[in-house]
């Protein structure tokens, strides 16, 4: 770093705005533009889809557009029930989207708190992580399980069984992280010249952990949206007329030999989502991280 | 410098008086002694050096006084800490705050890792100056800008937007200068300010400092470990063993004429440009460790002058010459006795 520094003095002071040094590196400028079209095309579901999701028509299982016997009028095929794939597709990224951002969201700042003041208060730590070790024994699964025989299923219990599921992963995390920060000498720093626990909790801890539990949250979306495919799978999840991307992928493992479309496309769908996000988050800590910028 | 100079301000009350301080670690279970009666007066204007190995309570002592042990496992078991006779100790926690950073200001160790990464040199020092003043923060800035030309950075408004991570070891130490000034602190505490430099730099920040103490008029309470450092700078100096105040002496009167057998040692350890040594001397053995409950003279176990009454009674701080207090019994020594 010191040697870097001769060529530091004359060179401008990197102060472009963080968004504007995200676009300049190409994978997260291509995982940006990926995930903002899945997220319009998700929002404007009703608008762009050309079917009736639910609809089912004759055409039975017909491929998409790109093989021999293809058609316009439904570009991704249709399903075993013969509903348009994708319209189904639009559809279903939607409520993906929707539990796995809001299951994530809940979780991870739940979650990311819980460590952090682990961490910031010792005194409070190990009550804590008991309470996360006690959330961490019960599996995904089973949580979603009670949950649908208490309120019947649907996304909502979906939601917060994945939500309380992301709750002690997240914890767990951001405690390591933060406990490794308040070692640092400026957390002491801080506190010399006279800051408030609030500011020093906020700027000093949450400000330097912030960018690692990022990462690991946008890695956990990825998680996240497989295991609520799962629980869909399992019948938990979305309702069967619904459209959600990894209980479509189940439905099409009935046909997967003779028409492996129905299953992969959304499965697809799925990858090209996680992939994205686990890039921009990515980019995003290295944006964000002061000491990562060349 | 102002070694051996009495002046006006040294008639005056101390600014900074710690009295019997004791301070305890619970480590599990056991209850471990890191300080016992520590004692020490530091006037305005004045710069007060505390010496001792590594491990003997300088930064436990340092750390008390702003009030920033860990607790627990630190324990303040006794004694008062006197700002302008305020018990510090026995403030409540908000003023304790209002007081670091405003009239204490403290110079960390390691510049390397003492600010705060993900924030510019410049808002670290905004963020202090909105804490204790009522400036706006177009003021705090510019005053931030003020300060990092004081500390002697070059172009101080580029720096100013600059991370910490963009400044090499020196600035970064001058950075932390200019936040421990930024509220013009009666008290300046450095807890080895140049440890972490390489010898040049050293010389810079020590010289900066003098000149900045001269400015401003703050005491300084200087930790160190290097007498080299205490004789340049400091007027006065505590010489801390184990946990406890061994010599308390003006700098020249201790560098003249040690009194402690562990401040004879230290000196004789360190080597010397007049003279030509082909072995420097060392203090056989090693600190006691804190769990040992010491019965008579903390320093008897690597003393070559104890006798029984070194191992039973422990020495009170007695005064042995102006100004010049030792914790032995058999003060006074003549060095060649050792």
């Amino acid at each position: 770093m010191s040697i870097a520094e001769p060529a530091d003095l004359d060179a401008p002071a990197p102060s472009l705005p963080w968004w504007r040094r995200l676009v300049h590196d190409p994978a997260a400028f291509v995982a940006l533009i990926v995930l903002t079209i899945v997220v319009l095309c998700a929002i404007l579901a009703p608008l762009i889809s050309p079917h009736d999701p639910y609809a089912s028509s004759r055409a039975v299982m017909q491929p998409p557009v790109w093989s021999d016997r293809g058609a316009w009028l439904h570009p991704l095929g249709t399903d075993g029930q013969g509903r348009d794939i994708l319209s189904r597709i639009f559809y279903g990224t939607r409520l993906t989207l929707l539990i796995g951002l809001v299951s994530v969201g809940l979780g991870g700042v739940l979650g990311s708190l819980l460590g952090l003041l682990a961490a910031f208060r010792p005194r409070l730590d190990p009550w804590v992580m008991r309470l996360v070790d006690v959330m961490l024994s019960f599996p995904a699964i089973l949580l979603g399980l009670a949950l649908v025989a208490v309120f019947g299923p649907g996304a909502i219990p979906v939601m917060i069984a994945l939500a309380i599921a992301t709750v002690p992963d997240c914890a767990r995390i951001a405690r390591s992280i933060a406990v490794s920060v308040m070692k640092q000498e400026y957390i002491e720093a801080g506190r010399a010249v006279g800051l408030s626990d609030l500011a020093l909790f906020t700027r000093y801890l949450l400000r330097n952990c912030i960018s690692s539990i990022l990462i690991f949250i946008s890695l956990r979306f990825g998680q996240i949206i497989l295991i609520g495919a799962a629980l869909s799978f399992l019948g938990l999840g979305a309702k069967p007329p619904q459209a959600e991307l990894g209980m479509m992928a189940a439905q099409g493992r009935d046909f997967l030999l003779f028409a492996p479309h129905i299953a992969v496309i959304p499965s697809v769908m799925i990858f090209v989502i996680v992939l994205a996000a686990n890039v921009l988050g990515d980019a995003l800590r290295d944006v964000l991280d002061p000491r990562l910028r060349s | 410098m102002k070694m051996g100079e009495v002046d006006i301000e040294a008639t005056t009350e101390p600014l900074l008086k710690v009295e019997d301080l004791a301070v305890d670690f619970h480590v599990s279970g056991t209850v471990q002694r890191a300080l016992q009666g520590v004692s020490l007066n530091l006037k305005r204007g004045r710069t007060l050096g505390l010496v001792g190995e590594s491990g003997c309570g300088k930064s436990v002592t340092s750390l008390s006084i702003m009030r920033l042990l860990p607790q627990p496992p630190g324990h303040y078991a006794g004694g008062r800490i006197l700002l302008e006779g305020r018990d510090l100790l026995s403030l409540p926690e908000r003023e304790m705050r209002a007081l670091r950073g405003g009239r204490i200001g403290m110079i960390f160790q390691e510049p390397m890792t003492s600010l705060n990464p993900v924030y510019t040199c410049g808002e670290q020092i905004v963020e202090s100056l909105l804490v204790h003043s009522g400036l706006s923060s177009k003021a705090a800035m510019d005053r931030a800008v003020e300060l990092l030309d004081l500390v002697g950075l070059p172009s101080p408004r580029e720096r100013a937007h600059d991370y910490p991570h963009q400044l090499s070891g020196g600035q970064r130490q001058r950075v932390m200068i200019a936040l421990a000034l930024a509220n013009d602190p009666d008290l300046l505490i450095a807890d080895e300010p140049t440890t972490a430099l390489d010898v040049t730099i050293q010389a810079q920040i020590l010289d900066l400092m003098t000149d900045l103490r001269e400015r401003t008029g703050a005491a300084v309470l200087l930790v160190t470990h290097d007498l080299g450092v205490v004789a340049q700078t400091c007027d006065d100096v505590v010489v801390m063993y184990a946990g406890g105040v061994v010599e308390r002496a003006p700098t020249n009167a201790l560098f003249a004429d040690p009194q402690h057998p562990y401040t004879i040692g230290l000196m004789a350890a360190v080597p010397r440009i007049d003279a030509t040594v082909d072995r420097l001397s060392t203090i056989a053995g090693s600190v006691p460790p804190p769990w040992v409950t010491l019965v008579g003279c903390r320093f008897a176990s690597r003393c070559p002058l104890a006798d029984d009454r070194c191992r039973s009674a422990v020495p009170p701080l007695r005064e042995n010459g102006p100004d010049h207090a030792v914790a032995c019994w058999h003060a006074p020594i003549e060095e060649a006795t050792i």
